[in-house]
């Protein structure tokens, strides 16, 4: 069969990515050309199949973007769940729990306010379309298109073909969608990011990304439990010294609890398990106490870019700009992207508005989006805790030190701390637990006495995940090294750092081991495409419109 | 001129081809407008569509076009068109336009909109609206290159009772026969008799009893075991999720919430472990028997009656029981 001949749409700007950066880069663009009162062509495109769908995070948002996109975001209706009434920090050992006297100052949330994503996300999109902004959702991005080494728009994912990949009746090729701008805002680990910055070298000279995987779970719990507002970090258990990361409850309206576990992909034990971690941070009797006789909601996980200023690419090229956790905005000692994420949106737009009025997409033109984030309030804020995730691979005590450094010193002293890419920190069995320890073939069943604590595949359920089944596979692995290498080696660690099940071995009749990918189980979080020793899987989006559901998350 | 090609089937001409004169009748000004016809026998529907008084009626009446083929409709409407020399070439956006237009279009080197839902004129051209982006968008398109230009029009974008006639008197338009010419026509298309798809899915909603199989059961040619079981209790083979996928049961045997939602009076659950995606699809049932070996299986916790044990001691055993009592 001849490929028929795809739909081209051009506009003027494009935006890939519909969440807090996609989405306050188009509503700043509609600003900008209503100001200018000239009509400006903007689409977005959004993988999920709602606005939000995909949207995951804790989370506390400092509003500072937000008032500067929509001033009166309060009397527009803006889905605040609750303003930050107080904070506590806590250090969790197995069994005990020791509040810190004082809540370290990037940790003190004053003025700033509990939201869920998904909600504030769909509200952001209402505003957007009702700015004739066009949001294309249900339709991912599956290519960068460049034109003698410009980028000049983005492919959409095909539709309608079977699980080898042949069209289906129905078929439809996917959408060149044309741009004189396009904005890359497609999130951590963006798979249409991830080809510019092969192709466009963009992270040269930059310290190599660090990721960490959050996992969420939204909790109702009888009455009295946390209060509305209050905001708990934790530290310590379950995680060991080594291992980056902690834990989260946030007190959220109606009795409601958002909880949960972010753990660095830097870790070094290869059975290392972050969703067995957060069940363990579930038993650890202070987080027990609080959602006992409580009932699961939802469950989500998703990556976050960790690694803080000097990890950040460049972020622009001919044609093309980055924003958001795509590039890695994320302030990872205040554990806040969502803000950064708008901000950076915002001056993507300008600049984005600027290129087109001058006719001028050039590197050069567009380089007034790294100007404006040099200028401001983005690398005001992460400049000086630029080194904080690069000192915590060396422990958390040694890390917490350096980050009270940073904060004492504004972060100036005479070198830069280099890091390493997270999943070459991980270390083979043999070398982490000595010969002692056969490689294990599945993780131990783990303890999910379905109350409290679940299996990932029951947690996956309450993600609201769902994929079109007869569709091709997209989670491109290859296998060459798997059951070989990686089996002696890792112990297969897919299995356990994917929080959806998606990876399962199975020994075969004649004893060989098999890899399984349940694909339609994946959560988009991402983790796999970074952590995996091998760097031998590669996430691509599914057909547009599966993946999570992350009502209210 | 413009020519509408007018969609017949069981010796009526469809509604959807009159939505299509709607469609051009709406930018047309007044214009007169040319239906063309194919088949075998026409006489008929060649009276049926003059009657609507829209304008002249061309067709080509010939053996070859008796049942529908791409290569005889490529080449008869290429016939007309040639001989006719219209602008504009108009049908319904059918399966049968779908199959044979891109052809005849490619043909000509004449551009082709498609699944048209909305027409205006600006500055005497015409200008096409059509859905993009799953409907999400609308474009508005303008064809380019030789004439004639080829659209097919969206089903039920526009009204069929909208077709106004167009003769002085209101009575029937002229019919024309068109001779095409098919000595030495090859049709590189056999046609079979219709038939309607035998329903291949299961329905295992309307089933009173299921057997259903989960990973315990290892292997595909285990499978037989507990067919046998089923066979014996007169119930319909099932499966979760992992079975489907491997291909060792079809798709359409799954149970669960990316299968089907179940609620048999009986429900054997054989080396399934009740993993929440496949409880949801059958928790309905009204008698749930499990048999696991993993006594903490979470299908236990739904089961009205459960064997702890291997499937491949019991399933056998029970087989033979019923057997031997009968049904």
């Amino acid at each position: 069969m001849t490929t028929p001949t795809r739909e081209t749409l051009e506009v003027d700007v494009l935006v890939v990515g519909g969440g807090p950066a996609g989405l306050a880069c188009a509503l700043r663009l509609s600003q900008q050309a209503a100001q200018a009162g000239i009509s400006l062509a903007v689409a977005v495109l959004e993988k999920s199949r709602e606005a939000g769908a995909h949207s995951l995070s804790g989370a506390v948002l400092d509003p500072s973007s937000l008032r500067d996109l929509i001033p009166d975001f309060e009397a527009q209706g803006a889905p605040i769940a609750a303003p930050v009434e107080s904070d506590r920090v806590y250090f969790l050992t197995e069994r005990r729990t020791i509040r810190f006297p004082l809540v370290p100052p990037p940790l003190v949330n004053h003025g700033h306010v509990l939201v869920s994503l998904n909600q504030l996300v769909r509200w952001l999109a209402d505003r957007v379309e009702k700015a004739g902004v066009d949001l294309f959702t249900g339709f991912a991005g599956q290519e960068v298109l460049v034109e003698d080494g410009r980028v000049v728009g983005v492919r959409t994912g095909d539709r309608g073909l079977d699980r080898v990949g042949a069209p289906k009746p129905g078929f439809e090729p996917g959408v060149d969608v044309r741009a004189a701008v396009t904005v890359f805002c497609d999130g951590v680990r963006g798979n249409l990011t991830k080809q510019l910055l092969a192709r466009f070298s963009l992270a040269e000279g930059r310290e190599p990304e660090q990721f960490a995987v959050g996992l969420k779970e939204l909790w109702e719990v009888p009455a009295g439990r946390l209060p509305v507002g209050r905001v708990v970090h934790t530290l310590g258990y379950p995680l060991r010294h080594e291992e980056f990361g902690g834990g989260f409850l946030y007190g959220f309206p109606e009795n409601h609890i958002s909880l949960g576990l972010v753990a660095g992909l830097d870790y070094q034990d290869p059975l290392f398990d972050p969703h067995d971690a957060f069940n363990r941070f579930k038993r650890h009797p202070f987080v027990t106490g609080l959602l006992d006789g409580g009932r699961l909601v939802r469950y989500g996980a998703k990556a976050l870019p960790e690694g803080g200023w000097n990890t950040i690419p460049r972020v622009h090229m001919d044609g093309a700009l980055i924003a958001g956790d795509a590039a890695g905005f994320l302030n990872s000692m205040r554990l806040k992207g969502i803000h950064l994420a708008m901000r950076t949106g915002m001056l993507a737009a300008d600049a984005a508005f600027d290129a087109v009025q001058a006719r001028d997409a050039s590197a050069e033109r567009l380089s007034s989006y790294q100007r404006a984030i040099d200028a401001g309030p983005v690398r005001r804020e992460l400049h000086p805790v630029r080194n904080v995730h690069q000192a915590f691979g060396a422990g958390l005590i040694p890390g917490a030190a350096f980050a009270a450094l940073a904060l004492l010193t504004g972060g100036r002293w005479v070198r830069d701390l280099a890091g390493h890419a997270g999943h070459s920190r991980m270390r083979t069995l043999a070398s982490y637990h000595g010969a002692h320890l056969a490689a294990p073939g599945h993780p131990r069943r783990p303890e999910a006495d379905r109350q409290l604590t679940f299996d990932r595949l029951t947690n996956v359920h309450y993600s609201g995940t769902a994929h079109r089944e007869d569709q091709p596979g997209h989670l491109l692995v290859d296998t060459t090294f798997c059951t070989t290498r990686c089996g002696p080696e890792y112990g297969h660690p897919c299995i356990r750092f994917c929080p959806a099940q998606v990876y399962e071995v199975h020994t075969e009749a004649d004893g060989t081991a098999r890899l399984q990918i349940n694909a339609a189980n994946c959560v988009h979080c991402k983790t796999c495409d970074i952590m995996d020793p091998y760097q031998a899987i590669t996430w691509v989006p599914p057909e547009g419109g599966g993946g999570p559901q992350y009502n209210g998350m | 001129m413009t020519l509408v090609v007018m969609e017949h089937q069981a010796g009526a001409i469809s509604r959807a081809s009159w939505e299509a004169v709607a469609a051009v009748q709406s930018v047309g000004a007044g214009e007169a407008i040319s239906l063309l016809l194919l088949g075998s026998g026409m006489d008929e529907l060649a009276a049926m569509a003059a009657v609507r008084g829209v304008g002249p009626v061309y067709v080509v009446d010939d053996p070859a076009l008796h049942t529908y083929t791409p290569d005889a409709y490529v080449m008869a409407v290429r016939a007309a068109v040639t001989a006719l020399g219209p602008t504009l070439v108009a049908m319904a956006h059918s399966y049968q336009a779908r199959d044979y237009l891109p052809a005849l279009a490619a043909r000509l080197g004449a551009p082709l909109v498609s699944d048209v839902v909305g027409l205006r004129l600006e500055g005497g051209e015409l200008r096409f609206r059509r859905p993009m982006f799953q409907g999400k968008l609308a474009a508005e398109v303008r064809a380019v290159g030789e004439s004639p230009t080829f659209v097919s029009l969206q089903i039920g974008a526009f009204r069929a009772d909208a077709v106004a006639s167009r003769t002085t008197d209101g009575g029937s338009a002229p019919v024309e026969r068109l001779a095409v010419d098919f000595t030495g026509f090859t049709n590189r298309q056999t046609v079979e008799g219709p038939f309607r798809e035998a329903r291949q899915a299961v329905d295992l909603s309307q089933a009173e009893r299921i057997v259903a199989v989960g990973r315990g059961i290892k292997a595909q040619e285990h499978i037989a075991v507990a067919q046998r079981l089923a066979d014996a209790l007169g119930a319909e083979l099932a499966a979760s999720r992992p079975i489907c996928d491997s291909g060792w049961l079809a798709m359409d045997r799954q149970v669960g919430s990316s299968g089907q939602t179940v609620a048999p009076k009986l429900y054997v659950a054989v080396g399934i472990s009740g993993a929440i995606q496949h409880l949801v699809g059958m928790k309905g049932s009204r008698t749930i028997v499990a048999i696991n070996k993993d006594p903490d299986a979470p299908i236990f916790e739904v089961a009205d009656y459960g064997v702890v044990g291997d499937l491949f001691e019991i399933l056998p055993a029970l087989t033979s029981e019923l057997n031997k009592r009968g049904r």
